[in-house]
């Protein structure tokens, strides 16, 4: 039996888990096959998908970055607190966007510098922005878990405008996904981050600007989560410095269910793009057949264990195969 | 000498920091080496100096546990509902210990037989135990538990409670195991070289489940704690535990990479992350500082460790190939050597700008 190759692909096993999922939601409860649901129901959870994109380039690379979710945080009270001083919303989003990518570049910095596992790195950097948020938060007087409301309705009413019939942050996430794309599988900076993720030493060898590669990559993961707080800010009209605290584990889900590997070298923007809805769509899904929400949290939790368990088996089973192919070959001759 | 100390054991240039930070802080306030501050501390890092053992075993084998802080909710989840149900609370323990161990044991399967990678296993299983803990619960607050329960953290002999005293001598006998025992030190072999010890006839699959599987207890045992505690069950008791932990033995220099660490260490970075809240008060600030101060310690600790492995690295290696860089150092040498000394040289430097 032989495949069509683009079948073989990990992205078009996602692209149909994807639709059976809309199908069998659909057939349990037809209001979620109608379209407005189906693209509103994306606002939830777009946030995660954006910041998975990026988040797919520094895990290429052999990184990770815990610290998203606190950037989220970050660039929401940094709205927040330039909201309440006065100044001007468009102004002060920029600024947030600023503040995140200014995060992601010490990151990286901080990587270079120490040569410390980022993992390790992006935790300490994880609990002084998280820090920082709640610090801005307290000295702005804004008690725990109320946040910093009254935000312009110009930029409340962000999450709800429409674009080409689509609500403008899932219209973000397709753009993004289709720039993300091009970024990574069409240009030199992209190859460059598959090529350190392959092998950081032979990269450094071949004259691969690395640390320079490294800053874009963890920056442009920070900026989408500051993008994404500010999309939260907007759809909620309130800004907290939790807001990110819950996305992180679901975005690293999303990049590894897309199929990138966690060690580093090999991954795809569209398999995390396609594993975001995935993800996103069975939460939501359960929520409108009637399952609560921490119960659909555990079940995608358990997706996450059953699919990567199947990959590595098969992986394991297909190497099995081989040997045996081959000792039979030999046993032939 | 001193750099050859640092060499072998790598957990002693973040110890030596912690008590360096330790020294400064007894020094801006006489009272925090009070036997109460101390006493104080300790009782408060409990939780976290249990959660750090447990992370220690996994971080030797190379492996990583994100699920800890959802183990520990369902294990006091279990207990609280045994006990209200009208268990005695012993058993209610011992069953809630159980199911951390079957946690842990099954992240190990999954990490060491299917090979998945041991943070997106854990990952998984953070969402899947969290989503056991509301399915138990029901969503609610588990509370009325009964006093005997609570008093197991009341202050008791020589102003520590039972629990306090157990843990104390699960740091004394954990400490021991991993440094002593053919069990602990096959642990740290696996971490550094998996093929090389399955060679030396370690059982690789079995010691790494096993570290696993004590994590899970661990966690259930810091669960119980945590119950006993506060008094109450929350549906979020234990939410974010993982990173402190891992946070606490990082500061402690236990490796990511595997291979190196001690549990005294790790003992170290749980009770100096706990004592940053005493901090807060001595410097009169709100709560809300505390994760920018630990944050900014921790990257501090980190870039500073990593300076000074580097510098050893380089003395080391300096030593190592002295007699072909400086041929007067190594006295009578033959005149064509220092050509070769030359490439020598040469080679080293491309190899600094490498790493």
């Amino acid at each position: 039996m032989r495949l069509h190759p683009a079948l073989k692909r990990w992205e078009s096993v996602l692209a149909l888990l994807l639709i059976a999922e809309i199908l069998l939601f659909g057939a349990i409860n037809p209001v979620f096959l109608q379209p407005a649901t189906l693209l509103y129901a994306t606002s939830d959870f777009i946030h995660v998908g954006i910041t998975a994109l990026a988040l797919t380039l520094v895990i290429i690379t052999g990184g990770i970055d815990l610290s998203l979710g606190s950037v989220m945080g970050l660039s929401a009270i940094t709205l927040g607190i330039l909201w309440v001083a006065g100044i001007d919303i468009w102004v002060a989003a920029a600024l947030a966007l600023v503040v995140g990518t200014l995060g992601g570049v010490l990151n990286a910095v901080a990587i270079h510098l120490s040569k410390v596992n980022p993992l390790v790195i992006t935790l300490g950097t994880g609990f002084l922005y998280g820090g920082a948020a709640l610090v801005l938060s307290g000295l702005a007087g804004a008690t725990g878990y109320e946040g910093i409301s009254n935000f312009d309705p110009a930029f409340v009413n962000l999450a709800n405008i429409e674009v080409l019939g689509l609500p403008l942050p899932f219209a973000l996430f397709l753009v993004l996904t289709a720039a993300f794309m091009a970024l990574l599988h069409r240009t030199r900076f992209g190859r460059y981050v598959y090529l350190i993720g392959q092998n950081p030493r032979a990269a450094a060898y071949a004259g691969t600007p690395v640390f320079r590669t490294l800053v874009v990559a963890y920056a442009l993961t920070s900026l989408m989560a500051a993008v994404s707080g500010l999309i939260l800010a907007s759809y909620f009209g309130s800004a907290r410095s939790d807001f990110g605290s819950t996305a992180l584990m679901p975005a690293i889900t999303a990049v590894v269910l897309g199929g990138t590997s966690i060690y580093g070298g090999s991954g795809t923007i569209l398999g995390t793009a396609l594993a975001a809805l995935l993800v996103g769509y069975l939460q939501t899904g359960l929520q409108l057949v009637g399952v609560s929400s921490h119960v659909s949290s555990a079940l995608s939790g358990g997706l996450l264990v059953i699919v990567v368990a199947l990959r590595s088996l098969t992986e394991m089973g297909r190497v099995w195969i081989q040997h045996r192919r081959v000792l039979r070959n030999v046993a032939a001759e | 000498m001193i750099i050859r100390f640092l060499q072998r054991h790598r957990e002693a240039s973040v110890a030596l920091i912690i008590i360096f930070l330790f020294a400064i802080l007894g020094l801006v306030d006489r009272s925090y080496f009070s036997i109460d501050t101390v006493l104080l501390v300790y009782g408060n890092s409990l939780i976290l100096f249990v959660l750090a053992i447990g992370a220690t075993m996994v971080m030797a084998t190379h492996g990583l546990d994100v699920s800890v802080g959802s183990i520990m909710g369902l294990a006091a989840v279990v207990a609280g509902l045994l006990m209200n149900a009208g268990w005695a609370i012993p058993s209610a323990i011992g069953v809630a210990l159980l199911i951390g161990l079957v946690c842990g044991l099954f992240n190990g399967a999954l990490v060491s037989l299917l090979n998945v990678s041991a943070i997106v296993a854990t990952l998984g299983t953070l969402g899947l135990y969290r989503g056991l803990v509301h399915l138990l619960s029901g969503g609610a607050w588990i509370e009325g538990l009964p006093e005997g329960f609570k008093a197991l953290t009341k202050a008791g002999s020589l102003g520590l409670s039972p629990v306090a005293w157990l843990v104390l001598a699960l740091l004394v006998v954990a400490h021991f195991c991993l440094r002593y025992t053919a069990f602990g030190r096959s642990m740290f072999a696996v971490g550094d070289n998996r093929e090389g010890a399955r060679l030396i006839g370690i059982r690789v699959n079995e010691v790494q489940i096993a570290a696993y599987g004590l994590n899970g207890l661990l966690a259930a045992l810091a669960g119980v704690i945590f119950a006993s505690q506060i008094g109450f069950i929350p549906n979020t008791a234990g939410t974010g535990m993982e990173m402190r932990a891992i946070a606490s033995s990082v500061l402690g220099g236990v490796s990511l990479l595997g291979g190196t660490g001690t549990v005294l260490g790790a003992a170290l970075g749980a009770y100096f992350m706990t004592s940053i809240d005493s901090i807060l008060v001595l410097l009169r600030l709100q709560a809300y500082w505390n994760d920018i101060i630990a944050g900014a310690i921790l990257l501090v600790v980190l870039i500073t460790d990593g300076k000074i492995r580097e510098a050893v690295d380089r003395l080391l290696r300096y030593q190592k190939y002295r007699k072909f860089i400086d041929p007067q150092a190594a006295g009578q040498q033959p005149a064509g050597s220092v050509r070769v000394a030359r490439s020598r040289q040469a080679a080293l430097e491309t190899s600094e700008v490498s790493k």
